[in-house]
């Protein structure tokens, strides 16, 4: 009997200095589940509630479009689709980036360059997107290289404006240690400018990705020759809402999944060296 | 053989304009090859700028600097600043191998082997952002050495460190100091610090002269607990408030 309690001592839960704080945190947590699940049921109320009001003609009930979604997925022609509209997106930042990064790097690095640029660039982050998705259409007309173009016109403003800013927080003292240690300029560029202004060009990516994959998907709903927002509009034109609706929310989906797998992870990987990043990376 | 000589070296800061200001006046000295030579001053009186004048990152208004290579070639510099001056995005090793000229297997070597020296060697593959500002300060110290200058030149490197780590990297100075005989050039405005390591301190007076050039010969390792090295401290001390007693009589004169 002895023995028994003895043996069993161990094996129960030390007394817990924070239970107390643990417990009222997970009350917390479950108070929050709880909130956002019941914003999901209103919404999903207020849709049903919608389609009843219009007929389903007009706005399809959840259901419909859920079953139209898995249709979609079934059928497997959603890939090429889908990666149409993301290759093109990326493309459109890696063209903003070939010409917004050099453009912010002589507007950080040299005052003659940045009065040059400055409001220029300046107005042009100001225009709508919507603006640029026509002037795309425009100039390509039907293409794939209009929604190309106009991620690459909403992103480049962003870019050289990111980039100036990174370049000209450049650490000083960096460079003139390079310099004491012998250090050739194309070292220094690529050593201590490139590294510096790396963060800024993820900040303006990820500022645009929001509005641009928008802005691209609209292009091809209007120009694309493939691509979701070419799906988009061929389900319109046989006037089927549920399937409109569908590619959406798929894109939406996709391109969250995106934003958060791709974009932070490969962020984060880069940034490595950023304590605050370091956690998150691990 | 001199490694560095300097004569009649002026530096004038905005030169041409109305605010225009000499901070080096006339400063002409060598340093011999294999000595530890340090330079202290008050705040202010353009050690640094002589620092950077040496390094070639500041031009200088007028005088001559010459240096010479064991090798024949250029000479190449060290420089361990105030502050450790890491890549943040580079690891520790990375760091050491950014300002070597090439990647072969003995640069790499040598590389650790300072490392080795500072007691760093298990952190190569840390960021300096995981490492203390002490241990940043020691990667400085150890890339400043693995470049095996023929110069190296120091800039008050211990003086943004709190008092006991101070102590400590000194005295790991003083050792890499004696195992590698560089020829050293130190800027402190600590005397006691100055006594502690140097071969010879000179002196300079605000408004950039020198105001003497003292030889300092005592028997290495020094510790801080050895009454003679407390002694010649005290002394050199008392030497630098007169200096300072009589510049502050000059410019009441003036
Ligand atoms: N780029 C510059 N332009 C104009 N004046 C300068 C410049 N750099 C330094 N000075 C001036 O030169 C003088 C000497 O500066 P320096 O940094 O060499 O002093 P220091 O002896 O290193 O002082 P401390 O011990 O405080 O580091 C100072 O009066 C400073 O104002
Ligand atoms: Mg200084």
């Amino acid at each position: 009997m002895t023995d028994q309690l003895v043996g069993a001592a161990p094996a129960a839960p030390p007394a817990d200095p924070e239970a107390g704080a643990k417990r009222t945190a997970r009350r917390r947590r479950w108070r929050l589940t709880g909130l956002v699940l019941l914003g999901w049921v209103a919404m999903f109320a207020l849709w049903e509630y919608g389609s009843w009001w219009f007929g389903s003609r007009l706005l399809p009930r959840p259901l419909e479009v859920f079953q139209a979604g898995v249709e979609i997925v079934e059928s497997g022609n959603f890939v090429t689709d889908f990666s149409a509209s993301v290759l093109k997106t990326f493309a459109g930042f890696a063209v903003a980036a070939a010409v917004g990064a050099p453009i912010g790097y002589l507007m950080g690095r040299y005052n003659y360059w940045r009065a040059f640029f400055h409001d220029g660039v300046t107005i042009a982050g100001t225009i709508p997107a919507i603006v640029y998705a026509v002037m795309s259409l425009i100039v390509f007309g039907l293409s794939n290289l209009g929604p190309i173009l106009a991620v690459a016109l909403v992103s480049a403003p962003y870019i050289a404006l990111n980039v100036a800013e990174g370049i000209r927080g450049v650490d000083k003292s960096l460079i003139t240690m390079s310099e004491a240690f012998g250090r050739s300029s194309q070292q220094i560029r690529r050593e201590v400018l490139l590294p510096t202004i790396v963060p800024f060009i993820f900040a303006a990516i990820r500022m645009c990705f929001a509005v641009a994959w928008k802005v691209e998907a609209l292009t091809e709903v209007f120009g694309g020759r493939n691509g979701v927002g070419f799906q988009i509009r061929t389900e319109y034109q046989l006037y089927d809402i549920a399937a409109v609706l569908a590619w959406m929310f798929l894109f939406i989906v996709f391109m969250l999944i995106i934003e958060r797998l791709v974009l932070a992870k490969s962020e984060a990987r880069l940034l490595a060296w950023r304590p605050q990043e370091r956690s998150s990376a691990l | 053989m001199a490694v560095l000589t300097i004569k009649n070296l002026a530096k004038t800061f905005n030169v041409g304009t109305p605010k225009a200001s000499r901070v080096l006046d006339d400063i002409s000295f060598d340093v011999r090859g294999g000595t530890f030579v340090s330079i202290v001053g008050p705040s202010g009186c353009g050690k640094s700028t002589l620092l950077n004048i040496i390094s070639g990152v500041e031009e200088h208004t007028s005088g001559d600097i010459s240096l010479t290579s064991d090798a024949g070639g250029p000479a190449r510099m060290g420089y361990v600043f105030q502050d450790p001056r890491l890549l943040p995005w580079r690891s520790v090793m990375k760091n050491m191998m950014y300002v070597q000229d090439d990647r072969s297997e003995a640069t790499v070597s040598r590389a650790k082997k300072y490392l080795d020296m500072v007691g760093l060697a298990k952190n190569a593959d840390f960021f300096p952002g995981q490492l203390s500002g002490g241990m940043q300060q020691r990667v400085g110290i150890a890339r400043a050495f693995a470049v095996e200058p023929d110069l190296l030149l120091m800039d008050e490197p211990f003086s943004h460190l709190d008092a006991i780590t101070a102590r400590g990297l000194r005295a790991q100075l003083q050792d890499i100091w004696a195992q590698s005989k560089k020829t050293v050039v130190f800027v402190t405005h600590d005397v006691v610090e100055a006594v502690e390591l140097s071969d010879r301190i000179i002196v300079l007076q605000p408004g950039g002269r020198i105001y003497e050039d003292i030889t300092i010969d005592l028997p290495r390792p020094r510790r801080q607990t050895d009454p003679t090295v407390a002694t010649l401290q005290a002394e050199v001390l008392g030497r630098l408030e007169t200096m300072k007693a009589m510049s502050r009589t000059a410019s009441a004169v003036a």
